[in-house]
């Protein structure tokens, strides 16, 4: 009988730890809450639901409303902000430091914008170690259109087959070895880089004006 | 006496006089003649006719998918106008070559179709092909004219279904069932055969002279009872049950506060597989921060909108969950993502030091995320697996000066033994806790 009265209290303590470990929408049991819940900022982890985390609050967190009740443990976000975000949006024009002091890019994003880039000169070397740089950053932000060799065949611009079945594809991605782009310049590419050109969308938010530069010098050899 | 009007009596009037047949004919003649004269014309004016032949059309296709497929299909309009008929559409095929070669000049001539072209696309300006010689253009026509002909397919984004995924799913389970039912199969034909082996031992048995008790031993009947009473039956049982229960404990233990296994639902079903498993999109591209900073970064709206203002139509969902980026872009609007790795607020962590110094591959943490449709945390997440990593990996020292005085010192203490994150300060409390 004591047998089975341990093994009762054993399997009851198993089905009821079972239900503390993470699965689907679950995040599981959480042990000391206060400790992932941060007061702070974090980044992707705003909560908006004021009441979250009652059931812990000790101490007295200022209110979100005119004359409301203080938040509770687990809010985390800003009201002031655009759609409640913790992260401030950056002024209008904002310039970010670099670490050469090269000023921002300001050629305009137009037809005049692309004749002016084409005479711009890189300001990087063709040095073995620049081209190798490249040549990472195009596999990393290119070659998935524009194919490893720049023959527009990478995956996203061919399209694939999955099962014999045909997946979308972005049509339109050219072949940098064609006549009209085997001549186009450095500053060409910065540019077409910084805002695109035709259906190739921009990629200034993404590729920093040196990465970008580091591009160019091995999109030409591509070309060669 | 325009051609109408000679041509239907002498469909209606089957029993038309001789002499009007004769007439038509006549008629016929002078048109042909006339028409003859036309093509002649035009052969010296536009100096040749779009070929049918083989050859011509191949050329063509060569020249197009090299110079013209990056802005022009057949059927659909891309950058440039869709280019099936062209060749009728277009003033002349003199103009064509003229507008090919140097589509500025024809623009700035203020000739009339040109200048209507350049507005109605955006004012985009085509490349001047001046390598491209007469008879390149007359092949790519060719090729247009050949492709134009052909039964229209379907566009590829139509086709996709959840057909593919769905039998992807279903291979691993079917094959598991397969062993399932074979091992039941070898299991009965056990039975069977031990059956046989109890009755011809029992035969051979009979057939010798035993005492009453040993026949009683030889005949006793097998019960539930006597099968759940034996000793040999309740120690297996109870050692089963008692080691699965202090199994499930432990482990219900361990996973108190560990999200290991966590994979929320999120605004938008976005499925790592398709994007960076099959279609091979570098986890960089999107995750820009991965190299620089001490978050990934979950990209913006504007890198998804870099494909999906064109690519609307999905692998697994349709336009639905593709429609849901393309609103947020237009409301400007961000995406809620729901955050899966959550660190501890006492705990920091840099993406840039593991990644880029590192040269930590992300599925070293992260597993294997190119496969996931949906994403779970893969790792504990906790100090002790923190640690386990800091102890067994080695430094990527190589062509990293910062590190070049500390592998000197190490290899002055330690000889050949490689230099560990342990070694270099890996697990100083306040590296990560301050």
């Amino acid at each position: 009988m004591r047998l089975l009265k341990s093994l009762t209290i054993g399997f009851s303590a198993a089905v009821i730890l079972a239900g503390c470990s993470a699965e689907g929408n679950d995040q599981g049991t959480e042990y000391a809450p206060n400790m992932y819940h941060s007061v702070a900022y974090e980044p992707y982890s705003q909560i908006t639901d004021e009441d979250a985390g009652r059931w812990l609050t000790s101490i007295e967190y200022p209110a979100t409303v005119e004359g409301g009740e203080g938040h509770a443990e687990y809010y985390n976000s800003n009201r002031f902000n655009p759609n409640r975000m913790n992260m401030r949006e950056l002024p209008a024009n904002t310039v970010r430091r670099n670490a050469q002091g090269w000023l921002p890019y300001r050629i305009p994003n137009d037809s005049t914008g692309l004749r002016l880039a084409n005479r711009l000169k890189n300001p990087l070397d063709s040095s073995a170690q620049v081209l190798a740089a490249g040549k990472v950053l195009y596999e990393t932000y290119c070659d998935h259109c524009h194919g490893a060799k720049g023959e527009g065949d990478g995956k996203v611009g061919a399209g694939i087959t999955v099962d014999g079945v045909q997946k979308s594809a972005y049509a339109g991605v050219p072949n940098y070895k064609s006549d009209a782009l085997r001549n186009i310049s450095e500053g060409h590419i910065f540019h077409v880089i910084t805002y695109g050109k035709n259906l190739m969308w921009p990629h200034g938010s993404q590729i920093s004006p040196e990465d970008r530069w580091r591009i160019a010098k091995y999109v030409k050899t591509l070309q060669k | 006496m325009s051609s109408n009007s000679r041509f239907v009596p002498l469909v209606l009037e089957t029993d038309t006089s001789f002499n009007m047949i004769k007439n038509y004919l006549h008629s016929a003649c002078k048109s042909f003649l006339f028409l003859s004269f036309l093509v002649l014309i035009s052969f010296s004016s536009y100096s040749q006719e779009i070929s049918t032949e083989p050859a011509a059309i191949t050329a063509g296709g060569q020249i197009f998918n090299a110079n013209c497929k990056a802005c022009h299909r057949v059927q659909q309009k891309l950058v440039g106008p869709a280019l099936a008929g062209v060749e009728q559409r277009a003033p002349s095929i003199d103009w064509i070559k003229r507008f090919i070669k140097n589509s500025s000049a024809v623009i700035a001539s203020g000739d009339e179709y040109a200048v209507n072209l350049y507005n109605e696309y955006n004012k985009t300006q085509m490349t001047a092909f001046t390598s491209l010689k007469d008879e390149d253009i007359m092949n790519v026509l060719a090729y247009i004219k050949s492709e134009a002909e052909k039964p229209a397919t379907p566009p590829p984004g139509q086709q996709t279904g959840t057909g593919g995924t769905a039998t992807n799913a279903g291979g691993g389970s079917e094959y598991l069932n397969v062993i399932l039912i074979g091992m039941v199969i070898i299991l009965i034909l056990l039975v069977i055969i031990l059956g046989f082996i109890i009755s011809s031992l029992k035969r051979f048995l009979d057939q010798r002279p035993l005492s009453e008790e040993e026949k009683e031993v030889v005949h006793s009947p097998i019960t539930f009872s006597s099968i759940t009473s034996s000793r040999g039956f309740l120690f297996i049982v109870v050692f089963i049950v008692g080691a699965l229960g202090f199994k499930t404990v432990i482990n219900g233990l361990y996973s108190v506060g560990i999200q290991k296994g966590y994979a929320p639902k999120q605004p938008i079903a976005f499925s790592h597989k398709v994007h960076a498993g099959q279609y091979e999109i570098d986890c960089k591209y999107c995750h820009i921060g991965v190299m620089k900073g001490k978050s990934a970064t979950i990209p913006s709206v504007n890198i998804c909108m870099n494909c999906h203002n064109q690519i609307k139509t999905g692998t697994n969902t349709g336009e639905g969950e593709i429609g849901k980026i393309v609103r947020a872009f237009n409301e400007n609007k961000p995406i809620e993502w729901v955050r899966i790795h959550n660190l501890p607020d006492l705990a920091y962590f840099n993406h840039a030091q593991h990644v880029n110094v590192g040269g930590v591959e992300c599925q070293t943490c992260h597993g294997p995320i190119e496969e996931m449709d949906v994403v779970r945390q893969h790792s504990l997440l906790t100090m002790g697996w923190c640690i386990d990593c800091h102890r067994k990996t080695d430094v990527n020292s190589k062509g990293n000066a910062y590190y070049d005085k500390m592998v000197e010192i190490h290899k002055e203490r330690e000889g050949k033994n490689p230099m560990k994150v342990e070694d270099i300060g890996g697990l100083e409390c306040s590296k990560c806790h301050y």
